[in-house]
């Protein structure tokens, strides 16, 4: 599923957040986002999940724009910030209920919870603690595995590797490049950990202050090109 | 000195910066409306207190005795009811705000500086100058009558009283929060109180008149209530500062999962699945818990009706007390209605369910909830047969119109609820929209009742309540898709909101 964005900007009332004039991302592609603080990355994802209103444009996902109605929700998975957890649930139960929203079977949930046991390391299911009382790290993980449950066409992340120690980092890194090469998942991926990111995506869009300032096929230069735009930003101004 | 007036620094913007002042034009009417009306209902008593005590219908004190002070000896016959009403009140309304200084307890401000913060902080209650609107106009009036000595010694212990009253009743609040042996104790000390009076063993008049007497008799008394008043501002400080800890403040106790329904929802597809959701929030958060509790409670209120000889044929009472137990639920769950999961709004917003069906599950929970007490409610038949017909009209209108009424409201600008923090006194999200959400619910059956009686009798007025509901309940599924394309319209601004509270 592509997504095509178009003259899309997000302008409060005094300055821009947020402006993507024309950005293209065929299916299949993995797209990572880079971007300091304030550079307008959840904004644009924000924008593309349809939860804050742009000022002009438009996200077309397949040939739907989001805005018009929501059938791309039905293969669309997500995952931005806590406001997508329902709190009071255990994760098995909020599991259950995503899959119920897609129809799938109780089979089916526990086929694919059994490809995240990995990703979980045992802390997730068969606990007795909701949501709300599971680790921030713990939350992220019920939260990307909810977005991955109903195989979404299209997966939007937020920051994904933040706050999971690193054994998980590693473990959700290989399984992000798995749905890329064996499902042709169309992935947009925001974070602040240059590696990661790279390796993961092969295209690489870096925002700042709300601008593309450049649009990048990730090669094995990437990360050392990144790094040194990171260590000036700010200085040159 | 100076750190403690930055904090006020800080409060004042708080205040200023609350979402209070972000409503839309309509709401913010609706509350500058019932302010100036609350306002000025005060006012109106305060000038007109003297008159009114002066027409009591009372004479145990002689007006030729006193004269001058005879007005302010009235009225200190009934100062100890006005301040016990006040305390009791204030157990419901005051708030304790001491998480908000959560942010505060790392920075470089001793302990004791926080604590008198939160004291003081308390004083700016509109529970303790709504007092002076009141007395204001009235101790005017006093100067003219009473010497100036009398007056402002009078005047300066009332204001003790309500200072006392404040500090007081914060420390029993605090303490019982921690520990439910002093609401009890206080429980009990209420129920002696009523039950002394009830039984005539003390002379409630006469002791709140010596009492209230002696503040302008001997205007040294004056000083008591504030010394009193400043020994509970003591012992509040002391609590404060030995409790401010991060793990005393927020409570984080492991929640037990707890759910009794067999997931047969799950069976009516999606709203179903909805319905059975938010049944789950229901039943797990005490808050919510305490709705539906209330809910069966308002069951009983038809026993102080519908059994009652003065009130036999008085169908006026049995529409009111009708939509109070069928429609109770709807009223209090409803009123935040999208409040309740403010917490993951934006997970709906990206869910493949639609508004409609959001809306619908909803629509299905009020109805479950509404017929329980309908069908629980049917042995009041026994005190006659008329009685059912009552109920189930209104009931009809509750599920028909008041439903939609009420979700309608309850999506109007919504504030998230933080369910973790519940607990039964909870009065986060409280707005004047939430009171004016009466008016429709209540009046409008009500007025059709009384537009039957007026054109017929008593069963046309029944006819016309169980009309409205059917005519509601056959146009739900327009209704609600109104009320989703209204949602669809506000999403991002309700998402906004919920996100920033």
């Amino acid at each position: 599923m592509d997504i095509r964005i178009n003259h899309l900007t997000k302008v409060y009332s005094d300055y821009t957040a947020m402006s993507a004039p024309d950005l293209k991302i065929p299916s299949g592609e993995s797209f990572g986002l880079v971007g300091n603080n304030g550079a307008g990355k959840t904004t644009l994802f924000r924008c593309l999940m349809d939860l804050i209103e742009p000022t002009t444009g438009e996200v077309i996902i397949g040939d739907m724009p989001v805005q018009v109605n929501g059938d791309w929700k039905e293969f669309t998975g997500s995952y931005l910030d806590e406001n997508f957890l329902i709190g009071h649930l255990l994760p098995e139960e909020y599991f259950d209920f995503i899959a119920s929203l897609h129809r799938l079977s109780k089979e089916d949930v526990s086929k694919k919870l059994g490809e995240f046991e990995e990703l979980f390391n045992g802390e997730i299911l068969g606990g007795d603690k909701l949501i709300r009382d599971l680790s921030k790290g713990n939350q992220k993980k019920v939260g990307i595995a909810a977005a991955l449950l109903f195989d979404p066409k299209v997966l939007v992340l937020d920051e994904p590797f933040a706050n999971l120690d690193p054994s998980t980092q590693i473990r959700l890194k290989d399984l992000l490049k798995r749905l890329k090469t064996d499902r042709g998942v169309t992935m947009l991926i925001s974070s602040h950990d240059l590696q990661h990111v790279t390796e993961v995506c092969e295209r690489i869009v870096l925002l700042e202050k709300g601008h593309i300032i450049n649009d990048i096929k990730t090669s094995s230069q990437t990360l050392a090109e990144l790094e040194e735009y990171f260590s000036k930003v700010g200085q040159t101004v | 000195m100076i750190k403690l007036l930055r904090l006020y620094g800080i409060e004042w913007k708080e205040s200023r910066r609350s979402p209070l002042w972000h409503k839309n034009l309509i709401v913010k009417l609706l509350l500058a409306f019932t302010f100036i009306y609350l306002f000025g209902m005060f006012v109106f008593l305060g000038v007109i207190l003297d008159d009114l005590m002066i027409k009591l219908p009372f004479d145990e004190i002689n007006y030729n005795t006193y004269k001058e002070s005879f007005v302010l000896r009235r009225l200190n016959q009934f100062l100890l009811y006005y301040f016990l009403a006040d305390l009791i009140m204030r157990y419901f309304m005051q708030k304790l705000p001491a998480l908000a200084i959560q942010p505060l307890l790392h920075l470089p401000i001793p302990k004791s500086g926080l604590a008198h913060f939160l004291l003081g902080k308390s004083l700016l209650s509109p529970l303790n100058w709504g007092h002076a609107l009141l007395f204001v106009p009235f101790i005017i009036e006093l100067y003219s009558n009473l010497s100036f000595a009398e007056a402002s010694s009078w005047t300066l212990a009332i204001a003790g009283v309500v200072v006392f009253n404040n500090f007081f009743l914060t420390f029993i609040k605090r303490t019982s929060e921690v520990d439910w042996r002093v609401f009890i104790s206080m429980l009990v000390l209420l129920s002696m109180i009523i039950a002394a009076h009830w039984f005539d063993l003390i002379d409630f008049l006469a002791l709140s008149a010596d009492v209230f007497n002696a503040f302008f008799l001997q205007p040294i008394t004056a000083v008591i209530p504030w010394v009193l008043a400043l020994l509970f501002y003591g012992l509040n400080f002391y609590y404060l500062k030995s409790n401010l800890y991060l793990s005393k403040l927020s409570k984080s106790k492991r929640s037990k999962v707890t759910y009794v329904g067999a997931g047969i929802l799950s069976r009516f597809g999606v709203v179903g699945r909805l319905a059975e959701m938010e049944f789950k929030l229901i039943w797990r958060h005490k808050r919510t818990r305490t709705v539906l509790l209330m809910t069966i409670l308002f069951l009983g209120y038809g026993l102080l009706v519908f059994p009652v000889d003065t009130y036999q044929g008085n169908y006026l009472m049995y529409v009111l007390f009708s939509l109070m137990i069928t429609g109770m639920f709807i009223l209090n769950y409803g009123q935040y209605l999208l409040g309740w999961e403010g917490s993951y709004f934006d997970h709906i917003i990206t869910r493949n369910v639609s508004f409609e069906d959001l809306y619908m599950s909803k629509f299905l929970v009020f109805i479950i909830v509404s017929a329980a007490a309908m069908l629980l409610s049917i042995p009041y038949a026994f005190f006659g047969w008329k009685i059912l017909m009552v109920l189930f009209s209104v009931f009809l209108f509750n599920i028909g119109l008041a439903t939609h009424v009420v979700m309608f409201f309850g999506s109007l600008n919504p504030k998230k609820i933080d369910l973790n923090a519940g607990s039964a006194l909870n009065w986060q999200g409280v707005g004047a929209a939430q009171f004016l959400l009466v008016i429709p619910v209540m009046g409008i059956p009500l007025g059709l009742f009384g537009l039957g009686v007026l054109l017929g009798d008593e069963t046309l007025g029944l006819i016309f309540i169980a009309v409205a509901g059917l005519i509601g309940l056959f146009g739900t599924r327009i209704w609600i898709k109104m009320l989703a394309k209204w949602l669809f319209s506000q999403r991002y601004k309700i998402a906004k909101d919920f996100r920033n509270q």
